[in-house]
Protein backbone atom coordinates (compact mmCIF):
# COMPACT_ATOMS: atom_id res chain seq x y z
CA UNK A 1 0.00 0.00 0.00
CA UNK A 2 1.65 3.20 -1.18
CA UNK A 3 2.41 6.04 1.21
CA UNK A 4 -0.40 8.66 1.34
CA UNK A 5 0.29 11.94 -0.43
CA UNK A 6 0.46 15.19 1.44
CA UNK A 7 -1.92 17.65 -0.24
CA UNK A 8 -2.57 21.26 0.67
CA UNK A 9 -5.22 23.32 -1.13
CA UNK A 10 -5.42 26.92 0.02
CA UNK A 11 -7.84 29.46 -1.38
CA UNK A 12 -6.42 32.72 -2.70
CA UNK A 13 -9.36 34.73 -4.01
CA UNK A 14 -11.10 32.24 -6.29
CA UNK A 15 -7.95 30.27 -7.05
CA UNK A 16 -6.98 27.19 -5.05
CA UNK A 17 -3.20 26.94 -4.58
CA UNK A 18 -2.69 23.16 -4.57
CA UNK A 19 0.62 21.61 -3.39
CA UNK A 20 1.16 17.85 -3.61
CA UNK A 21 4.00 15.78 -2.17
CA UNK A 22 4.24 12.15 -3.32
CA UNK A 23 6.48 9.36 -2.09
CA UNK A 24 7.62 7.24 -5.01
CA UNK A 25 10.98 5.73 -6.00
CA UNK A 26 10.66 6.96 -9.61
CA UNK A 27 13.28 4.44 -10.73
CA UNK A 28 14.81 5.30 -14.10
CA UNK A 29 15.72 1.72 -14.90
CA UNK A 30 19.37 2.71 -15.07
CA UNK A 31 20.37 2.44 -11.42
CA UNK A 32 22.27 -0.56 -10.12
CA UNK A 33 21.57 -1.82 -6.62
CA UNK A 34 24.16 -2.88 -4.04
CA UNK A 35 24.51 -6.27 -5.75
CA UNK A 36 25.25 -4.61 -9.09
CA UNK A 37 21.92 -5.53 -10.67
CA UNK A 38 19.74 -3.07 -12.58
CA UNK A 39 16.76 -1.84 -10.56
CA UNK A 40 13.79 -2.10 -12.94
CA UNK A 41 11.85 0.87 -14.28
CA UNK A 42 9.26 1.94 -11.69
CA UNK A 43 7.74 5.38 -12.10
CA UNK A 44 4.47 7.30 -11.94
CA UNK A 45 2.99 7.32 -15.43
CA UNK A 46 -0.12 9.40 -14.91
CA UNK A 47 -1.36 11.99 -12.46
CA UNK A 48 -4.98 13.10 -12.51
CA UNK A 49 -6.30 15.98 -10.39
CA UNK A 50 -10.04 16.53 -10.05
CA UNK A 51 -12.01 19.43 -8.64
CA UNK A 52 -15.35 18.29 -7.23
CA UNK A 53 -15.06 15.24 -9.45
CA UNK A 54 -14.22 17.17 -12.63
CA UNK A 55 -10.76 16.53 -14.10
CA UNK A 56 -8.65 19.68 -14.14
CA UNK A 57 -5.23 18.19 -14.78
CA UNK A 58 -4.23 15.01 -16.58
CA UNK A 59 -0.48 14.62 -16.73
CA UNK A 60 1.69 11.98 -18.32
CA UNK A 61 4.99 11.61 -16.54
CA UNK A 62 8.19 9.82 -17.48
CA UNK A 63 11.06 8.42 -15.49
CA UNK A 64 12.75 11.80 -15.83
CA UNK A 65 10.63 13.13 -12.96
CA UNK A 66 12.59 12.90 -9.74
CA UNK A 67 12.16 10.58 -6.79
CA UNK A 68 9.60 11.74 -4.19
CA UNK A 69 8.16 14.29 -6.61
CA UNK A 70 6.37 17.52 -5.87
CA UNK A 71 3.54 18.89 -8.02
CA UNK A 72 1.96 22.30 -7.65
CA UNK A 73 -0.99 23.78 -9.50
CA UNK A 74 -3.56 26.58 -9.41
CA UNK A 75 -7.24 25.71 -9.82
CA UNK A 76 -9.51 28.59 -10.85
CA UNK A 77 -13.09 28.93 -9.70
CA UNK A 78 -12.60 27.12 -6.41
CA UNK A 79 -14.48 27.71 -3.15
CA UNK A 80 -13.70 26.73 0.41
CA UNK A 81 -14.79 23.15 1.06
CA UNK A 82 -14.45 22.04 -2.56
CA UNK A 83 -12.91 18.62 -2.99
CA UNK A 84 -9.52 18.29 -4.66
CA UNK A 85 -8.59 14.66 -5.40
CA UNK A 86 -5.26 13.48 -6.75
CA UNK A 87 -4.66 10.05 -8.29
CA UNK A 88 -1.32 8.71 -9.45
CA UNK A 89 -0.84 5.47 -11.37
CA UNK A 90 2.54 3.93 -12.01
CA UNK A 91 3.91 1.56 -14.63
CA UNK A 92 3.29 -1.43 -12.34
CA UNK A 93 -0.36 -0.40 -12.22
CA UNK A 94 -0.10 0.60 -8.58
CA UNK A 95 -2.23 3.61 -7.81
CA UNK A 96 -2.92 5.96 -4.98
CA UNK A 97 -5.75 8.45 -4.51
CA UNK A 98 -5.91 11.10 -1.81
CA UNK A 99 -8.38 13.90 -1.33
CA UNK A 100 -8.54 17.16 0.60
CA UNK A 101 -11.01 20.00 1.03
CA UNK A 102 -9.98 23.47 -0.09
CA UNK A 103 -9.25 25.57 2.98
CA UNK A 104 -9.84 29.31 3.11
CA UNK A 105 -6.69 31.38 2.76
CA UNK A 106 -5.36 33.66 5.50
CA UNK B 1 3.28 16.47 -20.93
CA UNK B 2 0.15 18.25 -19.73
CA UNK B 3 -3.31 18.01 -21.19
CA UNK B 4 -5.85 20.62 -20.12
CA UNK B 5 -9.36 19.31 -19.64
CA UNK B 6 -12.76 20.81 -19.03
CA UNK B 7 -13.87 24.38 -18.59
CA UNK B 8 -11.74 25.08 -15.58
CA UNK B 9 -8.13 25.70 -16.42
CA UNK B 10 -5.55 24.27 -14.08
CA UNK B 11 -2.09 25.69 -14.33
CA UNK B 12 0.82 23.71 -13.03
CA UNK B 13 3.36 26.18 -11.79
CA UNK B 14 7.09 25.81 -11.88
CA UNK B 15 8.27 29.37 -11.45
CA UNK B 16 8.73 31.63 -8.48
CA UNK B 17 6.63 34.61 -7.54
CA UNK B 18 8.19 37.82 -8.77
CA UNK B 19 9.80 40.44 -6.53
CA UNK B 20 11.57 38.46 -3.80
CA UNK B 21 13.75 36.66 -6.35
CA UNK B 22 16.13 39.54 -6.99
CA UNK B 23 16.98 40.26 -3.35
CA UNK B 24 18.18 36.83 -2.16
CA UNK B 25 17.37 34.00 -4.58
CA UNK B 26 18.90 31.40 -2.25
CA UNK B 27 16.59 32.41 0.58
CA UNK B 28 13.58 32.21 -1.75
CA UNK B 29 14.69 28.77 -2.88
CA UNK B 30 15.17 27.59 0.69
CA UNK B 31 11.71 28.84 1.59
CA UNK B 32 10.18 26.96 -1.34
CA UNK B 33 11.89 23.76 -0.23
CA UNK B 34 10.76 24.28 3.34
CA UNK B 35 7.14 24.92 2.27
CA UNK B 36 6.90 21.66 0.32
CA UNK B 37 9.31 19.29 1.97
CA UNK B 38 9.19 15.54 1.17
CA UNK B 39 10.36 15.07 4.78
CA UNK B 40 6.74 15.67 5.83
CA UNK B 41 5.88 12.30 4.29
CA UNK B 42 8.43 10.71 6.61
CA UNK B 43 6.77 12.36 9.60
CA UNK B 44 3.43 11.00 8.33
CA UNK B 45 4.87 7.50 8.09
CA UNK B 46 6.50 7.87 11.49
CA UNK B 47 3.18 8.73 13.12
CA UNK B 48 1.70 5.53 11.69
CA UNK B 49 4.64 3.44 12.83
CA UNK B 50 4.51 4.95 16.32
CA UNK B 51 0.94 3.77 16.91
CA UNK B 52 1.23 0.48 15.01
CA UNK B 53 1.40 -2.81 16.94
CA UNK B 54 4.70 -4.34 15.87
CA UNK B 55 7.32 -6.90 16.83
CA UNK B 56 7.07 -10.19 18.73
CA UNK B 57 5.21 -8.41 21.56
CA UNK B 58 2.73 -6.89 19.09
CA UNK B 59 2.83 -3.60 20.92
CA UNK B 60 2.87 0.02 19.76
CA UNK B 61 5.13 2.75 21.09
CA UNK B 62 2.20 4.36 22.91
CA UNK B 63 3.86 3.63 26.26
CA UNK B 64 7.30 4.88 25.21
CA UNK B 65 8.61 7.50 27.60
CA UNK B 66 10.71 10.04 25.73
CA UNK B 67 11.21 12.18 28.80
CA UNK B 68 7.86 13.94 29.07
CA UNK B 69 5.74 10.96 30.07
CA UNK B 70 4.74 7.60 28.54
CA UNK B 71 3.46 7.99 25.00
CA UNK B 72 3.71 11.78 25.09
CA UNK B 73 5.51 13.15 22.03
CA UNK B 74 4.69 16.87 22.15
CA UNK B 75 7.79 18.67 23.34
CA UNK B 76 9.83 15.48 23.69
CA UNK B 77 12.38 16.37 21.03
CA UNK B 78 13.03 19.82 22.49
CA UNK B 79 14.39 18.43 25.75
CA UNK B 80 16.56 15.60 24.41
CA UNK B 81 19.17 14.32 25.18
CA UNK B 82 18.40 13.80 28.87
CA UNK B 83 18.90 11.39 31.74
CA UNK B 84 16.49 8.46 32.11
CA UNK B 85 16.34 6.69 35.47
CA UNK B 86 15.09 3.37 34.07
CA UNK B 87 18.25 2.95 31.99
CA UNK B 88 20.39 5.10 34.32
CA UNK B 89 21.93 6.91 31.37
CA UNK B 90 21.67 10.00 29.27
CA UNK B 91 19.99 9.17 25.97
CA UNK B 92 19.28 11.02 22.74
CA UNK B 93 16.10 10.44 20.74
CA UNK B 94 17.40 7.52 18.69
CA UNK B 95 18.95 5.81 21.68
CA UNK B 96 15.66 6.17 23.58
CA UNK B 97 13.63 4.85 20.64
CA UNK B 98 15.96 1.85 20.54
CA UNK B 99 15.22 1.22 24.21
CA UNK B 100 11.47 1.46 23.63
CA UNK B 101 11.45 -0.68 20.49
CA UNK B 102 13.43 -3.42 22.24
CA UNK B 103 11.60 -3.34 25.58
CA UNK B 104 8.03 -2.65 24.46
CA UNK B 105 7.95 -4.32 21.06
CA UNK B 106 10.51 -7.10 21.50
CA UNK B 107 12.47 -6.13 18.38
CA UNK B 108 16.18 -6.90 18.48
CA UNK B 109 18.77 -4.15 18.70
CA UNK B 110 20.74 -5.75 15.86
CA UNK B 111 17.80 -5.63 13.45
CA UNK B 112 16.98 -2.02 14.24
CA UNK B 113 20.62 -0.93 13.96
CA UNK B 114 21.01 -2.78 10.65
CA UNK B 115 18.13 -0.72 9.20
CA UNK B 116 18.89 2.55 10.98
CA UNK B 117 19.76 4.44 7.80
CA UNK B 118 17.53 4.05 4.75
CA UNK B 119 18.75 3.81 1.19
CA UNK B 120 17.23 3.86 -2.28
CA UNK B 121 16.14 0.23 -1.95
CA UNK B 122 14.84 0.14 1.62
CA UNK B 123 13.24 2.65 3.99
CA UNK B 124 14.34 3.07 7.61
CA UNK B 125 11.73 3.02 10.35
CA UNK B 126 13.98 5.03 12.62
CA UNK B 127 14.17 7.93 10.15
CA UNK B 128 10.37 8.05 9.98
CA UNK B 129 9.92 7.89 13.77
CA UNK B 130 12.51 10.60 14.37
CA UNK B 131 10.82 12.82 11.76
CA UNK B 132 7.45 12.36 13.46
CA UNK B 133 8.68 12.98 16.99
CA UNK B 134 10.79 15.94 15.88
CA UNK B 135 7.79 17.53 14.19
CA UNK B 136 5.85 17.27 17.46
CA UNK B 137 8.13 19.92 18.96
CA UNK B 138 7.49 22.39 16.15
CA UNK B 139 6.94 25.92 17.40
CA UNK B 140 8.78 25.17 20.65
CA UNK B 141 12.27 26.23 21.61
CA UNK B 142 15.17 23.81 21.94
CA UNK B 143 15.61 23.41 25.70
CA UNK B 144 18.22 20.88 26.77
CA UNK B 145 18.59 21.19 30.53
CA UNK B 146 21.36 19.95 32.80
CA UNK B 147 20.32 18.76 36.23
CA UNK B 148 21.41 15.16 36.78
CA UNK B 149 25.17 14.68 37.25
CA UNK B 150 25.31 12.42 34.20
CA UNK B 151 23.83 15.23 32.11
CA UNK B 152 26.60 17.58 33.24
CA UNK B 153 29.16 14.84 32.50
CA UNK B 154 27.67 14.22 29.05
CA UNK B 155 27.77 17.91 28.18
CA UNK B 156 31.39 18.36 29.21
CA UNK B 157 32.45 15.14 27.51
CA UNK B 158 30.74 16.31 24.34
CA UNK B 159 32.61 19.60 24.47
CA UNK B 160 35.91 17.79 25.03
CA UNK B 161 35.26 15.49 22.06
CA UNK B 162 34.24 18.45 19.88
CA UNK B 163 37.77 19.80 20.22
CA UNK B 164 39.56 16.44 20.15
CA UNK B 165 41.86 16.12 17.16
CA UNK B 166 42.45 12.65 15.81
CA UNK B 167 42.58 10.55 12.66
CA UNK B 168 44.83 10.72 9.58
CA UNK B 169 43.70 14.27 8.83
CA UNK B 170 44.10 15.62 12.37
CA UNK B 171 40.48 16.76 12.31
CA UNK B 172 38.29 17.64 15.22
CA UNK B 173 34.77 19.05 14.87
CA UNK B 174 36.42 22.37 15.74
CA UNK B 175 38.63 22.23 12.64
CA UNK B 176 35.62 23.04 10.45
CA UNK B 177 33.07 24.43 12.85
CA UNK B 178 34.54 27.23 14.93
CA UNK B 179 34.88 30.12 12.49
CA UNK B 180 32.44 32.41 10.72
CA UNK B 181 32.06 32.57 6.99
CA UNK B 182 33.91 29.36 6.19
CA UNK B 183 32.97 26.75 3.62
CA UNK B 184 34.27 23.44 2.31
CA UNK B 185 34.15 23.92 -1.47
CA UNK B 186 30.72 25.49 -1.81
CA UNK B 187 29.17 24.05 1.36
CA UNK B 188 28.77 26.64 4.11
CA UNK B 189 29.97 25.59 7.56
CA UNK B 190 28.11 26.77 10.67
CA UNK B 191 30.24 28.14 13.49
CA UNK B 192 29.12 25.90 16.34
CA UNK B 193 30.58 28.12 19.05
CA UNK B 194 28.20 30.91 18.04
CA UNK B 195 24.88 30.46 19.89
CA UNK B 196 22.95 32.40 17.25
CA UNK B 197 24.18 30.15 14.45
CA UNK B 198 23.54 27.07 16.56
CA UNK B 199 19.98 28.16 17.25
CA UNK B 200 19.42 28.45 13.50
CA UNK B 201 21.06 25.07 12.90
CA UNK B 202 19.25 22.98 15.52
CA UNK B 203 15.92 24.53 14.56
CA UNK B 204 15.73 22.81 11.18
CA UNK B 205 18.18 19.90 11.31
CA UNK B 206 18.47 17.13 12.23
CA UNK B 207 16.14 15.36 11.18
CA UNK B 208 16.02 16.85 7.70
CA UNK B 209 15.22 15.55 4.21
CA UNK B 210 18.52 15.34 2.35
CA UNK B 211 18.00 15.82 -1.39
CA UNK B 212 21.25 14.06 -2.30
CA UNK B 213 20.18 11.02 -0.27
CA UNK B 214 16.45 11.08 -1.14
CA UNK B 215 15.53 10.37 2.46
CA UNK B 216 15.30 12.01 5.85
CA UNK B 217 18.57 11.86 7.74
CA UNK B 218 18.94 12.09 11.50
CA UNK B 219 21.53 13.49 13.91
CA UNK B 220 23.12 10.05 14.27
CA UNK B 221 23.56 9.92 10.51
CA UNK B 222 25.08 13.40 10.42
CA UNK B 223 27.61 12.45 13.10
CA UNK B 224 28.40 9.26 11.15
CA UNK B 225 28.89 11.29 8.01
CA UNK B 226 31.30 13.67 9.74
CA UNK B 227 33.12 10.65 11.15
CA UNK B 228 33.43 9.27 7.60
CA UNK B 229 35.01 12.45 6.30
CA UNK B 230 37.37 12.53 9.28
CA UNK B 231 38.64 9.12 8.11
CA UNK B 232 37.53 7.46 11.34
CA UNK B 233 35.83 4.04 11.58
CA UNK B 234 32.03 3.63 11.50
CA UNK B 235 30.62 5.47 14.51
CA UNK B 236 28.73 3.21 16.91
CA UNK B 237 25.00 3.87 16.55
CA UNK B 238 23.66 5.68 19.64
CA UNK B 239 27.10 5.29 21.26
CA UNK B 240 27.91 7.38 24.34
CA UNK B 241 30.24 9.48 22.21
CA UNK B 242 27.44 10.34 19.78
CA UNK B 243 25.05 11.19 22.63
CA UNK B 244 27.71 13.35 24.31
CA UNK B 245 28.24 15.36 21.12
CA UNK B 246 24.48 15.68 20.60
CA UNK B 247 24.03 16.92 24.17
CA UNK B 248 26.74 19.54 23.72
CA UNK B 249 25.50 20.69 20.30
CA UNK B 250 21.76 20.70 21.04
CA UNK B 251 22.31 22.64 24.25
CA UNK B 252 24.43 25.13 22.30
CA UNK B 253 21.31 25.71 20.21
CA UNK B 254 18.95 26.22 23.15
CA UNK B 255 16.39 28.87 22.28
CA UNK B 256 16.22 27.90 18.62
CA UNK B 257 12.62 27.68 17.36
CA UNK B 258 12.07 24.10 16.19
CA UNK B 259 10.70 23.46 12.67
CA UNK B 260 11.25 19.83 11.77
CA UNK B 261 11.91 17.95 9.60
CA UNK B 262 14.05 20.44 7.73
CA UNK B 263 15.47 20.10 4.24
CA UNK B 264 19.10 20.01 3.13
CA UNK B 265 21.08 19.12 0.01
CA UNK C 1 3.23 12.72 36.30
CA UNK C 2 5.37 15.71 35.51
CA UNK C 3 8.61 15.68 37.45
CA UNK C 4 9.56 19.00 38.95
CA UNK C 5 13.23 19.87 38.77
CA UNK C 6 14.68 21.92 41.56
CA UNK C 7 17.78 23.91 40.71
CA UNK C 8 20.20 23.91 43.59
CA UNK C 9 22.78 26.60 44.17
CA UNK C 10 26.09 24.79 44.31
CA UNK C 11 27.51 26.24 47.50
CA UNK C 12 30.16 24.13 49.24
CA UNK C 13 27.58 22.97 51.77
CA UNK C 14 25.20 21.82 49.11
CA UNK C 15 27.99 20.17 47.11
CA UNK C 16 28.56 17.97 50.09
CA UNK C 17 24.92 16.95 49.83
CA UNK C 18 25.37 15.71 46.24
CA UNK C 19 24.53 18.71 44.07
CA UNK C 20 25.13 18.13 40.35
CA UNK C 21 27.79 20.26 38.65
CA UNK C 22 30.22 20.31 35.76
CA UNK C 23 33.00 17.74 36.21
CA UNK C 24 36.55 19.11 36.43
CA UNK C 25 38.99 18.76 33.53
CA UNK C 26 40.68 15.48 34.58
CA UNK C 27 37.28 13.85 35.22
CA UNK C 28 35.94 15.13 31.89
CA UNK C 29 38.97 13.76 30.11
CA UNK C 30 38.58 10.35 31.73
CA UNK C 31 34.88 10.15 30.87
CA UNK C 32 35.37 11.35 27.31
CA UNK C 33 38.36 9.16 26.51
CA UNK C 34 36.41 6.12 27.74
CA UNK C 35 33.61 7.12 25.40
CA UNK C 36 35.98 7.46 22.46
CA UNK C 37 37.45 4.00 23.13
CA UNK C 38 33.94 2.55 23.08
CA UNK C 39 32.67 4.49 20.08
CA UNK C 40 33.70 1.98 17.40
CA UNK C 41 32.30 -1.44 18.37
CA UNK C 42 33.06 -4.23 15.93
CA UNK C 43 35.65 -2.21 14.04
CA UNK C 44 39.11 -3.68 13.20
CA UNK C 45 41.69 -2.69 15.79
CA UNK C 46 44.00 -1.15 13.17
CA UNK C 47 41.26 1.27 12.16
CA UNK C 48 40.19 2.07 15.73
CA UNK C 49 43.82 3.08 16.29
CA UNK C 50 43.11 6.11 14.09
CA UNK C 51 41.12 7.56 17.00
CA UNK C 52 44.08 7.28 19.37
CA UNK C 53 45.87 10.62 19.67
CA UNK C 54 49.59 11.18 19.32
CA UNK C 55 51.27 13.65 21.69
CA UNK C 56 50.97 16.55 19.24
CA UNK C 57 47.26 15.94 18.66
CA UNK C 58 46.72 15.89 22.43
CA UNK C 59 48.38 19.29 22.77
CA UNK C 60 46.43 20.64 19.82
CA UNK C 61 43.06 19.59 21.28
CA UNK C 62 42.71 22.43 23.73
CA UNK C 63 39.11 23.33 24.38
CA UNK C 64 37.61 26.58 23.19
CA UNK C 65 39.41 29.72 24.20
CA UNK C 66 42.43 28.09 25.89
CA UNK C 67 45.74 29.11 24.32
CA UNK C 68 48.88 27.05 23.96
CA UNK C 69 51.94 27.78 26.06
CA UNK C 70 55.26 28.56 24.39
CA UNK C 71 56.58 25.22 25.55
CA UNK C 72 53.66 23.33 24.03
CA UNK C 73 53.99 25.19 20.74
CA UNK C 74 57.69 24.43 20.63
CA UNK C 75 57.09 20.77 21.37
CA UNK C 76 54.63 20.39 18.49
CA UNK C 77 56.89 22.29 16.08
CA UNK C 78 59.92 20.22 17.04
CA UNK C 79 58.07 16.92 16.65
CA UNK C 80 56.94 18.05 13.19
CA UNK C 81 60.41 19.18 12.13
CA UNK C 82 61.94 15.81 12.92
CA UNK C 83 59.13 13.95 11.09
CA UNK C 84 60.02 15.17 7.60
CA UNK C 85 60.57 12.54 4.90
CA UNK C 86 61.44 13.29 1.29
CA UNK C 87 60.99 11.42 -2.03
CA UNK C 88 63.62 8.74 -2.63
CA UNK C 89 64.57 10.48 -5.89
CA UNK C 90 65.36 13.68 -4.03
CA UNK C 91 63.11 15.54 -6.48
CA UNK C 92 60.80 17.75 -4.39
CA UNK C 93 59.00 19.22 -7.41
CA UNK C 94 57.14 16.76 -9.65
CA UNK C 95 54.55 17.11 -12.42
CA UNK C 96 51.98 19.91 -11.99
CA UNK C 97 49.44 18.11 -14.21
CA UNK C 98 49.39 15.19 -11.75
CA UNK C 99 49.27 17.68 -8.90
CA UNK C 100 46.23 19.37 -10.45
CA UNK C 101 44.24 16.11 -10.40
CA UNK C 102 45.35 15.35 -6.85
CA UNK C 103 44.47 18.80 -5.55
CA UNK C 104 40.89 18.50 -6.74
CA UNK C 105 40.41 14.93 -5.49
CA UNK C 106 38.86 14.91 -2.02
CA UNK C 107 38.58 11.14 -1.59
CA UNK C 108 40.64 8.33 -0.14
CA UNK C 109 41.07 6.84 3.31
CA UNK C 110 37.40 6.89 4.29
CA UNK C 111 35.86 3.88 6.01
CA UNK C 112 32.50 2.19 5.39
CA UNK C 113 31.46 -1.08 7.03
CA UNK C 114 34.87 -1.42 8.62
CA UNK C 115 36.69 -1.30 5.28
CA UNK C 116 38.81 1.50 3.82
CA UNK C 117 37.52 2.63 0.42
CA UNK C 118 39.21 0.85 -2.51
CA UNK C 119 41.27 3.35 -4.44
CA UNK C 120 44.52 3.55 -6.35
CA UNK C 121 45.67 6.39 -4.12
CA UNK C 122 44.39 9.10 -1.80
CA UNK C 123 43.45 12.52 -3.11
CA UNK C 124 45.13 15.59 -1.69
CA UNK C 125 41.81 17.39 -1.02
CA UNK C 126 43.42 20.81 -1.50
CA UNK C 127 40.37 22.39 -3.16
CA UNK C 128 38.18 21.44 -0.20
CA UNK C 129 39.81 24.24 1.77
CA UNK C 130 41.87 26.33 -0.65
CA UNK C 131 41.47 28.28 -3.83
CA UNK C 132 44.26 27.21 -6.20
CA UNK C 133 43.44 27.68 -9.88
CA UNK C 134 41.98 31.22 -9.83
CA UNK C 135 39.31 30.19 -12.37
CA UNK C 136 37.92 27.48 -10.06
CA UNK C 137 34.57 28.33 -8.51
CA UNK C 138 34.13 25.13 -6.54
CA UNK C 139 36.83 25.74 -3.92
CA UNK C 140 36.67 26.26 -0.18
CA UNK C 141 37.97 29.01 2.09
CA UNK C 142 38.88 27.20 5.31
CA UNK C 143 42.49 27.84 4.32
CA UNK C 144 43.99 30.91 2.63
CA UNK C 145 43.84 31.37 -1.12
CA UNK C 146 46.84 29.86 -2.88
CA UNK C 147 46.08 31.37 -6.29
CA UNK C 148 49.32 32.80 -7.69
CA UNK C 149 51.36 30.95 -5.06
CA UNK C 150 54.41 30.35 -7.28
CA UNK C 151 54.04 33.63 -9.14
CA UNK C 152 54.41 35.48 -5.84
CA UNK C 153 57.23 33.43 -4.35
CA UNK C 154 59.24 32.23 -7.30
CA UNK C 155 60.45 28.64 -7.59
CA UNK C 156 63.85 28.68 -5.91
CA UNK C 157 65.12 25.61 -4.09
CA UNK C 158 64.26 27.25 -0.78
CA UNK C 159 60.66 27.93 -1.83
CA UNK C 160 60.25 24.39 -3.16
CA UNK C 161 61.61 22.89 0.06
CA UNK C 162 59.43 25.07 2.28
CA UNK C 163 56.36 24.24 0.21
CA UNK C 164 57.11 20.54 0.31
CA UNK C 165 57.56 20.57 4.08
CA UNK C 166 54.44 22.67 4.56
CA UNK C 167 52.35 20.03 2.82
CA UNK C 168 54.21 17.11 4.41
CA UNK C 169 53.81 18.44 7.93
CA UNK C 170 52.37 21.95 8.26
CA UNK C 171 52.79 21.88 12.06
CA UNK C 172 56.53 22.44 11.67
CA UNK C 173 55.66 26.00 10.63
CA UNK C 174 52.22 26.50 12.18
CA UNK C 175 51.86 24.24 15.23
CA UNK C 176 48.30 22.94 15.61
CA UNK C 177 47.27 24.44 12.26
CA UNK C 178 43.93 23.27 10.88
CA UNK C 179 45.93 21.84 7.98
CA UNK C 180 46.29 18.06 8.15
CA UNK C 181 49.82 16.64 8.37
CA UNK C 182 49.39 15.09 4.94
CA UNK C 183 52.74 13.33 4.62
CA UNK C 184 53.47 12.58 8.26
CA UNK C 185 50.09 10.87 8.70
CA UNK C 186 50.60 8.83 5.54
CA UNK C 187 47.61 10.32 3.72
CA UNK C 188 49.87 11.36 0.84
CA UNK C 189 53.16 9.80 -0.28
CA UNK C 190 56.31 11.95 -0.73
CA UNK C 191 55.94 11.49 -4.50
CA UNK C 192 52.35 12.71 -4.46
CA UNK C 193 53.38 15.74 -2.42
CA UNK C 194 56.06 16.58 -4.98
CA UNK C 195 53.33 16.79 -7.65
CA UNK C 196 51.23 19.06 -5.42
CA UNK C 197 54.31 21.25 -4.92
CA UNK C 198 54.70 21.50 -8.69
CA UNK C 199 51.03 22.48 -9.05
CA UNK C 200 51.66 25.33 -6.60
CA UNK C 201 55.11 26.47 -7.72
CA UNK C 202 55.57 25.67 -11.42
CA UNK C 203 55.22 28.87 -13.55
CA UNK C 204 53.32 26.78 -16.13
CA UNK C 205 50.71 25.66 -13.60
CA UNK C 206 47.21 27.21 -13.91
CA UNK C 207 47.64 28.29 -10.27
CA UNK C 208 50.17 30.86 -11.49
CA UNK C 209 48.35 31.98 -14.64
CA UNK C 210 45.79 34.75 -14.82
Amino acid sequence: MAEPMKIRATLQGDVADVRILMMHPMETGQRKDAKGEIVPLHFIQSVVVTHNGKTVLDAQWSQAISRNPFLGLHVKGAKAGDKIAVTWTDNKNEKRTDEVAVTPGS
Amino acid sequence: MLKLRGGIAAIAFLCLSGGAYAADPLAVGRQMLADDNPGDLWAQRGERLFHEKRGPKQASLDQCDLGVGPGKVEGAFAQLPRYFSDTDKVQDLESRLLTCMVELQGLTREDIVKNRFGNLDRMSDMEALVSFIGSKSNGMKMNVRLSHQKEYDMYKAGEYIFFRRNGPLDFSCATCHTENGKRIRLQDLPNMTDPKQMQAVVATAWPAYRGTQSTVRTMQHRLSDCNWQMRLPDLGYASDMSVALTTYLNRSGNGGMIELPGVRR
Amino acid sequence: MKTIKIALLCTPVVVALGCASYPDQPTTQKIAETMVSGAYPGMPAALVKRSVQDRSQQICSKTGETTLSQQETAEVAQAARTSMKYPASGKLMGDWKVGAKLSYDGGGGRIVGGKVEKRKENGASCSNCHLLDPREVNAGNVGPSLAGYGAQRGNSEAVVKYTYEKVYNAWAYFPCSNMPRMGHNGHLTPEQISHVVAYLVDPQSPVNKK
